[in-house]
């Protein structure tokens, strides 16, 4: 050792890089194995992070089929021109065929009043009411398919068309779709609230966890910074810790979340057939764990991160 | 380089622990600590180390003003400086190997690389046979000589040694200090605090007498031409 030691000492200290690997290798297996000597505990812990990340992560999920829901109900909307009385049949039709140019209406049906009465005295019953009548009082009417994306768009175009002289009274039958709409948009603002909730409570769940992994290790903490070792070095074990509480948690809610699908998936998709909808509940998408996982492995590692700084920085030397 | 001007050290407790010390340890000097118990000794390694700051004066080591260190700044500090510690200062939950490995570990050496240094600072001060023992299972003199082994593996400028012969009988002492002289001969500045008047007087070396916390004999002065 005594031979030629400081014109060694350059040659043997390995690059930066390499170290950092190495360090972060060996600190990642070893925080591994620190969760894996407590495993109970370690388990209660991935299962309550788990539980805090399925439940905004299940609302986004709903509100993502109801989102797909809305658009198959807007697919199927209508729009209802009832004509001026008066109106001649070939007025009519020069309408219809005028509303064919606009790119926002995939298709028109012109609905004459003769139609329409005959259509009316065919429902069981009413044949001698129709009889009855001096006059036809029914009105002529054009029955719209929009080609649009949403309700602001069906809303522009009802009251453009109720701006053609001949349209007595446009009627959009959106009930249902504003009923969905606003439902979503709540559905959307809870999983929000609830994510700034969760995310606030899974940081001081994970941080707690790391904390007392920190002060578990106190005497081993205090005798590293004697003999030089950085914050980084001394705080990475732990920053692997919240990272694989984060990870395993965010596993297990997607796996949870694919299970709640599962038992979903056929009643849901009763009613849904029963709406006449081709909509069918996708089972989990690759893209769901994917988010989990990650956010899950992020806030882990940022609640690490701080409570490193915190707890570490705590222990003087 | 280790430089002590007019130093005071007063614990919060209000008590004088060192009280306008002054000295210089050059670059590959030698030199002990000596006094009574509660003279200072292990508070003046303690300033070193930068373990704990003085009250008043300046401390200055390998050319850094430890009144103005930053915090972030004090690991690579330490990591240049060697300390044997009174109380060892070891892990228990690992092996005599990777307690020794710790700095260089630190210091992102390699596994391989790591074991070959340790293996030879081990050997220095006679623990090969030990180094997959745990501290627990060896004796005071053992765990102190591991504690040395760590503070010499990463080749510090500066090694501090408290009482580092506390735990040891007058052979393994000698044997110790011939340790401490090879680092000396290449260039290795070492302070060492110790009680034990017969040890220093067999050594010859420049010591430092305290008392009450002042300086009150320096007897190497002569020895620094
Ligand atoms: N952390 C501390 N807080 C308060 N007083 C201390 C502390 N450490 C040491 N002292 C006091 O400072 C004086 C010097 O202590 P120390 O440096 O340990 O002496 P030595 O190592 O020579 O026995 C003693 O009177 C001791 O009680
Ligand atoms: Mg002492």
């Amino acid at each position: 050792m005594s031979d030629k030691a400081s014109s060694k000492r350059r040659h043997e200290n390995p690059s930066n890089l390499i170290k950092l690997l190495r360090n972060h290798r060996k600190d990642a297996l070893k925080s591994l194995a620190r969760m894996l000597f407590s495993p109970l505990s370690s388990s209660m812990t991935v299962i309550v992070i788990a539980a805090a990340l399925l439940l905004p992560s299940l609302l986004f999920a709903f509100n993502t089929n109801i989102a797909a829901l809305l658009g198959e109900f807007q697919n199927n909307a209508r729009i209802v021109l009832y004509l001026t009385r008066g109106t001649s049949d070939t007025q009519a039709l020069e309408v219809s065929n005028s509303l064919l140019t606009s790119n926002a209406i995939d298709s028109v049906d012109f609905i004459s009043n003769e139609e329409a009465l005959l259509s009316f005295s065919d429902a069981a019953g009413f044949s001698q009411i129709v009889a009855d009548f001096e006059a036809n009082p029914l009105p002529a009417s054009i029955v719209i398919t929009p080609n649009l994306a949403g309700l602001a768009e069906l809303d522009q175009l009802a009251a453009s068309l109720d701006q053609i002289p001949e349209v007595e009274l446009v009627q959009v039958d959106s009930l249902w779709l504003r009923r969905l709409a606003a439902i979503s948009e709540l559905l959307v603002l809870a999983a929000r609230v609830l994510g700034l909730i969760v995310l606030l409570s899974l940081c001081f769940i994970i941080g707690n966890t790391v904390r007392s992994h920190i002060e578990n290790r106190r005497d081993e903490i205090k005798i590293i910074k004697l003999v030089g070792g950085t914050h980084s070095y001394i705080a990475r074990p732990f920053l692997y810790i919240g990272l694989f509480y984060g990870l395993l948690g965010g596993l297990l809610a997607s796996l949870l979340q694919a299970l709640i699908f599962l038992s979903f998936r056929n009643p849901l998709n009763e009613i849904f057939s029963l709406y006449d909808s081709s909509f069918t509940l996708p089972l989990l998408a690759p893209a769901m764990l994917i988010t989990l996982a990650f956010s899950g492995a992020t806030i882990g590692w940022l609640a690490a991160i701080i409570s490193a700084y915190r707890y570490v920085n705590a222990i003087s030397t | 380089m280790i430089s002590f001007d007019k130093v005071s050290k007063q614990y919060i407790s209000g008590q004088y622990a060192l009280a306008g010390v002054s000295f210089e340890i050059a670059k590959g000097q030698m030199a002990f600590v000596t006094g009574h118990s509660g003279a200072g000794k292990s508070t003046l390694l303690k300033l070193v180390l930068a373990t704990e700051k003085c009250s008043s004066g300046n401390v200055v080591v390998n050319g850094t003003d430890l009144n103005h260190i930053r915090r972030r700044e004090i690991p690579s500090f330490r990591r240049r400086i060697g300390m044997v510690f009174q109380d060892h200062q070891l892990l228990n939950d690992r092996s005599v190997a990777d307690n020794v490995a710790l700095p260089l570990d630190i210091s992102g050496f390699s596994r391989r690389d790591a074991l070959r240094r340790v293996r030879a600072a081990l050997d220095k001060v006679g623990l090969l046979s030990k180094e997959k023992k745990f501290p627990a299972a060896l004796s005071g003199g053992e765990q102190q000589r591991v504690g040395i082994a760590r503070a010499v593996v990463n080749r510090p400028s500066i090694i501090l040694a408290d009482e580092p012969t506390g735990n040891l009988d007058p052979e393994l002492s000698m044997e110790t200090m011939e340790v401490f002289e090879q680092f000396k001969n290449v260039g290795v500045s070492l302070l060492i605090a110790s009680h034990d008047i017969s040890l220093i007087n067999r050594m010859e070396y420049r010591t430092l007498i305290l008392k009450g916390g002042a300086l009150i004999g320096d007897t190497g002065l002569g020895e620094l031409s």
